[in-house]
């Protein structure tokens, strides 16, 4: 094998494209493609001003972007994009050995992406590159008939070495696809030999290119002659054949040996996975599907087919409209009604019609049918508007539903057990855990995600195990054994018995007996956060002092309009009975961002985190705030706890005093708001003047301080609670709070962490409002220091250097 | 009679001059056999251009070439960028950095520009392209000179014949460019560049016989 080696230069490529969108689309497919170092891909396409069109002068700026010294093959795309490539060449004046190829753009591209990335010298990459066309002329010739030869294995010799032969049959469940087929080909250019594959019906491959070799077409299965003549030919034959057996790390089909486990534990471990809430649990997986892929429309059934085809689209809506109406019966009023009125819409004498045409007489398949009958009637309501538009939803719904019944797949949305389950999701939206029951639910899995994200505060809250960052999650097949460990990150495809014994299930903690306090007897209130009436019976239990902060918008979040005041009233007070003389924090609707609501937020935001959110949204309708106000008062008065409101995402002493007078003047007694802007938190003093408490939102704070998005798995060290940065911007709310004698409250997820709690404590926070699980370790931990210790503690981690430090000063502190 | 720094600086503005008066123009005619760009897009080159020549003014006339060459290149974004880049850089090249160009030298240069633009474009002549217009304009400002007219005047003729070449691409079948993929169809609509070609050669007419009017 010749010696590659990472840091041996590549041919660089460059693309000259009129379309910015089309050259990164082409090069993030290459991409996928390349099997060693990827070669640099640098892109010319565009406008100097960002409209369509190409620049000369960009393309020699790509050409000496890509070049590494070893040569440069440009790609174009058309008309103008020719000229603007050879003008370049003369710019750089022969500068750089760059070749403008006569190669078809994405083939093209991806036969020089294969060629350069195993270390072939520029003239082969654009031989390549320049031959990319001819396995798709032999798969379709022209009109003319004229097949062009596909690159023949080269000519016999005129004393033939040895042939080496051997037989493979492929095994891996996707065939020789693009992938294979390209680390099929690196390894093929490795070798001198010469080496040939063919299959049975199809033009001999030579094994260098690709593309040849994707056009054997050679799924699971099929047989494949190797050949090979030259000096290597017996190991070129062996490592080729060894490779193909191997199956590509795929599954692989046939077999009886145990199917390979998707996920390792120190897989896992290297791609970033990492445990966000405790407990070591093992059970099937459920993976939560967000949306339904769009079927090809190219795809066309064969005359005869197409009547059984039509009875199938027949049969899946009947059978999806009877769904419909099982799940109607397991729930009560308006609910039950949506569902059966859906059910009328899946069975729809019109649909139906319109969706069997289309497969009857175009000959679409049934899914495709489905997908243009129901995504044509639902543009007809959304154009119409009003009620109608209302239904769009049910209506994808419906298509979505149909779709997966057809395919045999997983509708979108929480799947629907009856057995206990592990939740695997690309990522969990607010939206998507309303209804998730956590007597069902085990553990949550996801691919996306921080230990402050959506996912890890659900996780908590439900006291279920979660990991989070886990690549690849969603690829396990439903229904699979997984041990997941929200402690360590492990997550353990197909556990044997001796790894499920090591399951612990959910931990759970003796009850907190309260109330909190120091060593010393140093008051600070500790409640729960609280976001839906299903999580009041754990932070009772738990020994919650009342709610610090209950999330109103999980009252919205299911719907398309907004809850009118007696559905808030009743909502409320289910969470106000629960607490009686006990203080309970609500905080008005907080959408946007990464809890959107339909009829509040705008649809599209090029920013969501840093736009219309929070209190924000009553700047463009402050009714919806005015009648949460209203509800929300109007449940106090029915019960007995001590509520207070507070705003969401202040910015300003403007906001602050309009946000005042709008809740005293609907009868709230005590009124508040978040912190949870650096602007906020430098201006505190004056805020503190015109309101009654502040509570400290750390995830936001933390967010916004750090400007780390807290939902990248990739920015979670920026994330982390104990940067310096983040403490010492809570200091600056202290201060001003213990200046004007206000009431800091703090309800951030970082105040579940004992240590970090005495430290907010030491900072000024009052109280501190955390998942109800965590209550009973902080009031222990509190209950274990005193008041001297946590203001020790909250100088010495101010002062640290980073967080690491931060959390050992601490410690250290706190004994 | 020659051809000065200061008398290439207004042909290349008198050409922007004329792109920007017939935009509209040059990018209907463009509607109708290409994608109705060429007013905009050559609008935005030839500004940039007078931009350029304003901000760093060349004291040679290849230096002039080169930078409104370059210009063009950077901004227009397609293949008359490109072209009249070309056209322009070979002019520079063929006057280097001469302070004035006599006729001979000044026809030399547009000859050498015209075989870039030939080159680049792989066009030749009644492939419905500028090359219609370069090439019998130059030709036509050759002939006078040699029949002993003065810059000035050869350049007027050349001007009035690049005109008649303009309006004979009408009958031309595109084989070149985007229009080339309406084939028969392009016939009865005159060639977009070369109606900006027969603007440049206006331009240039109209400088040399400003610079004829100081001189007298």
């Amino acid at each position: 094998m010749t010696g590659d080696t990472p840091s041996q230069p590549r041919v660089g490529l460059v693309l000259v494209s009129h379309s910015p969108a089309l050259a990164a689309a082409a090069r993030e497919l290459a991409l996928e493609f390349v099997g060693g170092p990827a070669p640099r891909i640098a892109i010319a396409a565009g406008r100097a001003d960002g409209a369509t069109g190409t620049n000369a002068t960009r393309v020699a700026a790509a050409i000496s972007e890509a070049s590494q010294g070893v040569g440069v093959v440009v790609l174009t795309d058309l008309g103008s994009a020719v000229l603007a490539a050879d003008m370049a060449l003369e710019l750089l004046n022969g500068r750089i050995d760059a070749r403008v190829v006569p190669a078809p753009f994405v083939e093209g591209l991806l036969a020089a992406v294969v060629r350069a990335s195993a270390g072939d010298d520029v003239d082969t990459v654009a031989r390549e590159a320049s031959a990319a066309l001819d396995p798709k002329r032999t798969l379709l010739p022209g009109d003319d008939g004229a097949a062009v030869e596909v690159a023949a294995p080269s000519e016999p010799a005129a004393t033939p070495s040895a042939e080496v032969t051997t037989v493979v049959t492929v095994r891996n469940e996707g065939g020789l696809h693009a992938r294979p087929a390209s680390e099929l080909a690196a390894l093929a250019a490795s070798f001198t030999s010469d080496i040939t594959l063919t299959v049975a019906g199809r033009p001999p491959a030579p094994a260098r290119s690709m593309l040849s070799i994707s056009m054997l077409v050679a799924g699971p299965g099929t047989i494949m002659h190797i050949a090979a003549t030259g000096d290597d030919a017996r190991e070129a034959v062996d490592a080729i054949s060894a490779l193909i057996e191997g199956g590509f790390g795929e599954a692989l089909v046939g077999t009886d040996g145990p199917a390979a486990s998707v996920i390792e534990p120190q897989r896992a471990a290297e791609s970033g996975a990492l445990g966000v809430s405790a407990g070591r649990v093992v059970g099937p997986v459920a993976v939560l599907v967000h949306r339904i892929d769009e079927p090809s429309a190219t795809v066309i059934l064969a005359p005869p087919a197409r009547r059984a085809a039509a009875g199938i689209v027949v049969d899946a809506m009947t059978a999806t409209a009877a769904d419909y109406r099982r799940r109607a019966l397991k729930v009560e009023g308006h609910r039950r009604e949506v569902l059966d009125a859906t059910a009328a819409i899946a069975e729809d004498p019109l649909l139906v019609e319109v969706a069997t045409a289309a497969v009857r007489e175009r000959g679409v398949t049934p899914e495709r049918a489905v997908w243009e009958a129901v995504g044509r009637a639902a543009a007809e309501y959304r154009a119409a508007g009003g009620d109608l538009a209302d239904r769009v939803t049910d209506l994808v719904d419906v298509r979505d539903r149909v779709i997966a019944e057809l395919t045999g797949t997983e509708p979108p949305g929480l799947p629907e057990r009856d057995a206990p389950y592990v939740l695997v999701a690309d990522d969990l939206a607010p939206a998507d855990t309303v209804t998730l029951d956590p007597t069902r639910c085990l553990a949550l899995v996801t691919e996306q995600g921080g230990p402050t994200s959506h996912t890890a505060i659900i996780a908590r809250e439900l006291g279920l195990p979660a990991v989070v960052g886990v690549a690849g999650a969603t690829a396990i097949a439903d229904g699979t054994l997984v041990l997941v460990d929200g402690d360590t990150g492990e997550v353990i495809v197909q556990p044997d018995a001796a790894a499920q014994a090591t399951a612990t299930g959910v931990i759970t903690t003796a009850p907190f007996a309260g109330p909190g306090q120091t060593a010393d007897g140093h008051r600070v209130v500790l409640s729960a956060n609280v976001g839906a009436p299903r999580e009041i019976a754990r932070a009772v239990e738990r020994g919650a002092e009342g709610a610090g902060l209950f999330r109103t918008e999980f009252c919205f979040l299911d719907r398309a309009d907004e809850p009118s005041i007696d559905e808030q009233v009743e909502a409320y007070r289910e969470v106000f009975a629960a607490f009686p003389g006990h203080r309970v924090v609500v905080r008005t609707l907080d959408a946007g961002s990464d809890k959107p609501l339909p009829f509040l937020t705008p649809i599209v935001e090029p920013n969501p985190v840093l736009g219309l959110r929070g209190v924000r949204t009553a700047i463009r309708d402050p009714e919806v705030l005015e009648r949460q106000l209203r509800a929300i008062a109007q449940a106090a008065s029915l019960e007995r706890a001590d509520v207070a409101v507070m705003a969401p995402m202040i910015a300003t002493l403007g906001e602050t005093r309009e946000f005042a007078a709008r809740a005293r003047s609907a009868g709230i007694a005590s009124v508040g708001i978040m912190l949870e802007t650096p602007a906020a938190a430098i201006t505190a003093a004056e805020l503190c003047s015109v309101v009654d408490f502040v509570s400290v939102g750390t995830n936001d704070l933390s967010q916004y301080t750090m400007a780390a998005d807290r939902m990248s798995a990739a920015l979670a060290p920026l994330a982390n609670p104990w940067q310096p940065a983040l403490l010492r911007m809570i200091r600056l709310v202290g201060e001003a709070t213990a200046a004007s004698d206000t009431p800091m409250g703090l309800c951030g997820e970082a105040a579940a962490d004992p240590d970090f709690a005495a430290v907010l404590v030491g900072l000024g926070a009052t109280s501190l409002s955390m998942a109800a699980r965590a209550i009973p370790t902080v009031g222990a931990r509190l209950a274990d220091v005193t008041l001297e210790q946590c203001r020790a503690a909250a100088a010495a981690a101010c002062a640290a250097p980073d967080p690491e430090a931060a959390r050992a000063a601490a410690r250290a502190s706190l004994g | 009679m020659t051809l000065a720094v200061a008398a290439t600086n207004d042909w290349l503005r008198r050409f922007a001059q004329s792109v920007v008066d017939n935009e509209q123009l040059l990018t209907d005619l463009d509607a109708a056999i290409g994608d109705a760009d060429h007013g905009s897009n050559l609008r935005r080159g030839t500004l940039a251009v007078v931009e350029q020549l304003e901000t760093e003014p060349a004291s040679t006339i290849g230096g002039a070439l080169r930078a409104a060459g370059m210009t063009l290149i950077s901004t227009v974004g397609g293949a008359s960028g490109v072209l009249y880049g070309t056209f322009l850089l070979r002019m520079a090249t063929s006057v280097a950095d001469r302070a004035t160009a006599t006729a001979p030298e000044v026809i030399a240069a547009l000859r050498a520009g015209l075989e870039g633009v030939r080159t680049r474009g792989h066009a030749e002549l009644g492939d419905k392209t500028m090359v219609d217009v370069l090439a019998p304009a130059i030709d036509a400002l050759d002939a006078a000179v040699a029949s002993g007219a003065s810059l000035a005047d050869a350049a007027s003729t050349a001007a009035i014949a690049a005109q008649a070449a303009r309006d004979a691409t009408t009958g031309l079948v595109a084989r070149r460019g985007r229009a080339s993929y309406l084939g028969d169809r392009s016939v009865g609509h005159v060639d977009p560049g070369a109606a900006s070609t027969a603007l440049l050669f206006a331009a240039l007419a109209g400088a040399l016989a400003e610079t004829t009017a100081v001189d007298a």
